[in-house]
């Protein structure tokens, strides 16, 4: 029964499995039917049923309290969850320790767990201290390294990423079933795992493997374990490949179909396993560390921490013709693991586990020829021909011995047609060839394989690592760098060129920012997690048409994410609609209240109608939400600024700048302000900076132009904004100053020209400044006649001229007057 | 009067909206009339739509009084008026007066209309010519054209300058290089 309860959850049919589920727990009273049930419940979406299942019944064990715990996250019960997990705020807390033997594998899901929720709880040492943990013990878990990240934590890419401080690796091996096959139940056993609709071959085979080994959960095995097949081929460069990385990638694109986040993946394993210690073991697929967002389900799959499970699992796996494991197996390069990462990566997200990846390589021999990247296979070419020539000559007849259930292997079928171009690495094909001899030598092998898989994961993992960290330290240029330098099927993925477009987006750089966030929107048009940075930029930008154009498309995708309703308040804020866009950003606020950006946005949106004290309520709300949201101590130093605050306004600022201290348009704001301050030295140095920073920024030059103004130093300041006028030739505001200026400096027919030119830009006319500084040239005329011909005087400007340019800039003047209404 | 030109239509607000140069503040203010008829009241004054509209019900003159929390600058006002469509009812002679309370109303503004048949913008400045800041407004229409009693009045809304975000205390950009600059979003 509870093998029929997996198999209707591997495939999504939720309905049968809770009612399956049910019978089950009212049948038997078991701790254990009490989590499948519970799992149930969760996967179909309500957790709020499984929280209560779990709360009205004891659980003791691991699993069920991390899948408590994790509903009550869901339904943000912080409190309870930590208690949960660690007995508590008042009780005494376990150690960390503790909860890792506790948990066993899924320790490092349960740590991640706890530091999310330290960190909502502002307790973010505790956090931090809890994710590093989480990392230490499976370091291919993306999540935690982001939150730490995110945090203002710096953890060490290449600290963090790194398989040597995997404990379990080892001890995987000795557990390894004594045959393959049982390894491959155990793989199999991973039922949580993202199941990915594996091809009928693959599945057909694991079925096989897992005849021998257990009949009861073969299955399920079968279901569950092709999907980890995921490996979507990524090596592009051979020709032969092109037809299989085509395939490949259909495949590939199959899986995130089938994975779906499982929550409740880690628990899912232990239950079931009472026989199967080694489960804790198994190895976490290099795919695990499935940082892709596009696919992420990070913690879910992979309890396991270490990659322990050895290859044995992907034995099974190998036969899928589909599951392109492409990790590259051999063992024999370090060059090949680039190409075994990207396989990893593609493979990740959802499949729990590595030893999927290697069961490609194991499983080979049949008719298994793992697609692997040209590269790999180069130099192995010949011996693995001959290999997988023997192989398939030893495995054939073991195989149909073993086809009890299974209806047809087609994998051995299909594979061949595939395959064609693959080859079996050497050490695959070694690897089994001995296989059939011992069950140890296999094993070694697989796991020296697998290290050099989960290798290859981890050095991406580091540059991937290194990349987020300089954007969320935003030292966006080196991101930028870092990012750049990814192989190129990882860089034109939705994730990666996020990150590429939130950098440009914080450097200010819009224009590019608006051409890569296009490139994410036509590669992957699903994509809502970034697009929330798009839609400002378009709004900065000014781009209505293409940011109705997003708006519109995103909430007729997703109406339950926040990014899309804040796309939409930006589009109506553009148009000045003002009110509608505070609408839909506290429609984003309801949709997650966990969102920081939806709040700064409702801020701005307030100061854009005044309402500075609800702005500010708004803005406080976002920093509570994410301390490290520097738009919003930007906006709350721009409400003082508003009010006059300055000092205030500076202080805000400033914390916006510690967090982002490359932003140039912050040091002019903060300039601007030191100059309200009358700290003018320091304005003119900040503005410096900023400048440096960023010499296109073209507001900072003109500020400190303004400011040299103010100093009296006229000339500078000329030459300051002569040098703005070639840069931003029909800016008014340009204009406007010039004439100021040699309005100061007494040279008024200039300055008439300046401003009558920047009266020209502006035809809207609300420049009641510049029409007031035409004025003031004429006040001292009307009133004042003594100091105008001192003025001119001391121009020594011919006093009948002047008059004459006034009484033409007279006429002049009412005309522009009468235009408006 | 010897024949008096028609009063033009101005153009819809919602354009004067658009430039970023205005805003309606009108959702700001308190709103109340000096008496309508019931289903005929501020909300259909205020409710943008141009086939509602309030009904007065009771003497001359009557009155729209909008109040503001704060002292708040006001550019412009705009009245929906259209002869066709009311005749009798439509307002002819309207005072527009601002002051702190009841009691204390100035008159700033009076205005004729002659067969109005659309927006009118009446644009309120003080005597140096910038937008009044006011706490209360007052529109009063004091005579309708054909010496009708009670008056219609569709729609009206009233603007007030919009301050730029931008620092430093200077009139607002017109390039977009300039824009992106302004501020963090």
């Amino acid at each position: 029964l509870q093998a029929a309860i997996w198999q209707a959850l591997n495939h999504y049919a939720y309905r049968d499995a809770v009612f399956l589920a049910e019978r089950l727990y009212a049948e038997v009273h078991s701790e254990e039917a009490l989590f499948l049930l519970a799992t149930c419940y969760y996967r179909s979406g309500k957790a709020y049923k499984a929280y209560r299942l779990l709360k009205g019944h004891s659980c003791t064990t691991p699993q069920c309290k991390y899948l408590l715990a994790k509903c009550c996250v869901d339904l943000s019960k912080l409190a309870e969850g930590e208690q949960i997990l660690s007995g508590g705020v008042l009780n005494k807390q376990k150690s960390h320790d503790d909860i890792v033997m506790e948990f066993g594998d899924s320790a490092c899901f349960t740590l991640s767990l706890l530091g999310h929720v330290y960190c909502k709880t502002d307790r973010l040492a505790k956090g931090s201290e809890c994710y590093q943990k989480s990392l230490s013990l499976n370091p291919f878990l993306w999540s935690p390294f982001e939150s730490l990240c995110e945090i203002g934590e710096k953890p060490d890419p290449d600290q963090t990423f790194k398989l040597t401080s995997l404990q379990n690796f080892s001890s995987c091996l000795p557990n390894t079933c004594t045959t393959l096959v049982s390894n491959h139940n155990i793989s199999h056993r991973q039922p949580e795992s993202v199941l990915m609709e594996t091809p009928q071959d693959t599945i057909e085979l694991n079925r096989i493997n897992l005849e021998s080994s257990n009949s009861k959960y073969s299955s399920l095995n079968s279901d569950s374990s092709m999907s980890y097949i995921d490996s979507t081929v990524i090596s592009s460069d051979s020709v032969p490949l092109g037809s299989g990385t085509a395939i490949l990638s259909k495949q590939a694109q199959n899986k995130p179909k089938s994975g779906r986040s499982l929550l409740g993946g880690p628990a899912a394993l232990s239950p079931l396993t009472p026989s199967f210690g080694i489960l804790p073991l198994e190895t976490p697929s290099p795919g695990d560390g499935s940082y892709l967002q596009n696919y992420t389900n990070s913690s879910s799959v992979i309890d396991v921490p270490s990659t322990g499970a050895p290859s044995k699992k992907t034995v099974s796996r190998i036969s899928q013709a589909g599951t392109k494991s492409v990790f590259s197996q051999s063992g024999n390069s370090r060059e090949v693991t680039p190409i075994l990462v990207a396989q990893t990566q593609s493979s990740g997200p959802q499949t729990s586990t590595t030893p999927q990846v290697l069961s490609p390589t194991i499983a080979a021999p049949p008719n298994a020829l793992p697609r692997r990247s040209s590269r790999l296979f180069t130099s192995d070419s010949s011996t693995t021909k001959e290999n997988s020539k023997k192989l398939k000559m030893k495995f054939p007849p073991k195989i149909p011995n073993r086809k009890t259930k299974s209806k047809t292997n087609k994998g051995g079928i299909t594979q061949p047609n595939l395959n064609d171009s693959l080859e079996i690495t050497k050490l695959d094909s070694s690897i089994i060839s001995e296989g059939k001899i011992s069950t140890v030598a296999p094993q070694i092998q697989a796991f020296t394989l697998q290290k050099a898989a989960a290798e290859g994961l981890m050095s991406l993992l580091r540059d991937m690592g290194k990349g987020y960290l300089a954007l969320c330290s935003y030292n966006c240029k080196e991101a930028i760098n870092i990012l750049s330098h990814l192989p190129s099927h990882h860089y034109n993925t939705g994730w990666v060129l996020c990150q590429i477009g939130r950098a440009y987006f914080e450097l200010a750089e819009y224009m590019q920012a608006e051409r890569i966030f296009s490139e994410v929107r036509r590669i992957e048009n699903y994509r809502v997690e970034g697009m929330e940075i798009y839609s400002t930029t378009l709004w900065h930008l000014q781009k209505d048409v293409a940011l109705s154009v997003l708006s519109k498309d995103l909430t007729d995708m997703d109406k339950n994410s926040p990014e899309a309703w804040c796309a939409a308040g930006n589009c109506f804020s553009l148009q000045r609609e003002h009110d509608i866009a505070i609408k839909f950003f506290q429609r984003a606020i309801q949709v997650d209240p966990n969102y920081a950006y939806a709040y700064t946005l409702l801020g701005h949106e307030f100061v854009l109608t005044e309402e500075l004290d609800k702005a500010l309520a708004c803005f406080r709300n976002a920093i509570r939400v994410n301390p490290r949201h520097y738009n919003a101590w930007y906006g709350l130093g721009m409400i003082y600024y508003k009010q006059e605050k300055f000092s205030l306004a500076e202080m805000h600022f400033q914390k916006a700048l510690d967090i982002n201290p490359q932003s140039s348009v912050l040091l002019c704001h903060i300039g601007v302000v030191q100059h309200a301050l009358k700290k003018s030295e320091k304005a003119l140095d900040t503005l410096n900076k900023a400048i440096n920073i960023d010499p296109k920024n073209p507001l900072c030059k003109f500020h400190r132009a303004s400011v040299l103004f103010a100093n009296e130093k006229y000339k500078s300041a000329l030459q300051e904004l002569e040098e703005l006028k070639q840069i931003v030739p029909k800016e008014s505001l340009v204009y406007f100053l010039i004439g100021k200026v040699y309005k100061k400096l007494g040279q008024t027919h200039l300055a008439l020209m300046n401003f009558s030119w920047a009266m020209d830009l502006d035809p809207k006319g609300a420049n009641n400044q510049i029409k007031e500084a035409i004025d003031k040239r004429y006040l001292p005329d009307d009133e004042e006649p003594i100091t105008r011909e001192e003025q001119i005087s001391e121009l020594g400007t011919d006093e009948s001229q002047e008059s004459s340019m006034t009484d033409a800039d007279d006429t002049q003047l009412h005309a522009v007057e009468s235009d408006e209404f | 009067m010897t024949t008096p030109n028609k009063t033009p239509p101005g153009a819809d607000p919602k354009q004067l909206e658009r430039t970023g140069t205005v805003r309606e503040i009108g959702s700001q203010a308190v709103w109340s009339l000096s008496s309508c008829k019931p289903g005929f009241g501020v909300d259909q004054l205020r409710d943008d739509n141009l086939e509602t509209y309030w009904q007065s019900d009771g003497s001359q003159p009557h009155l729209v009084n909008i109040q503001f929390r704060r002292k708040t600058t006001v550019k412009t006002l705009c009245i929906y008026a259209d002869y066709k469509s009311d005749e009798s009812y439509t307002p002819s002679k309207i005072s527009v007066r601002v002051g702190n309370n009841f009691h204390n109303l100035q008159e700033i503004r009076q205005l004729e209309l002659v067969e109005p048949s659309g927006w009118i913008h009446v644009p309120l400045a003080d005597t140096h010519k910038k937008p009044i800041r006011t706490f209360m407004i007052q529109i009063a229409v004091l005579a309708n054209h054909q010496n009708g009693r009670d008056t219609h009045m569709r729609q009206i809304k009233v603007y007030t300058p919009v301050e730029e975000s931008s620092i430093g205390k200077f009139p607002r950009c017109t390039t977009i290089d300039f824009m992106m600059y302004r501020s963090i979003r």
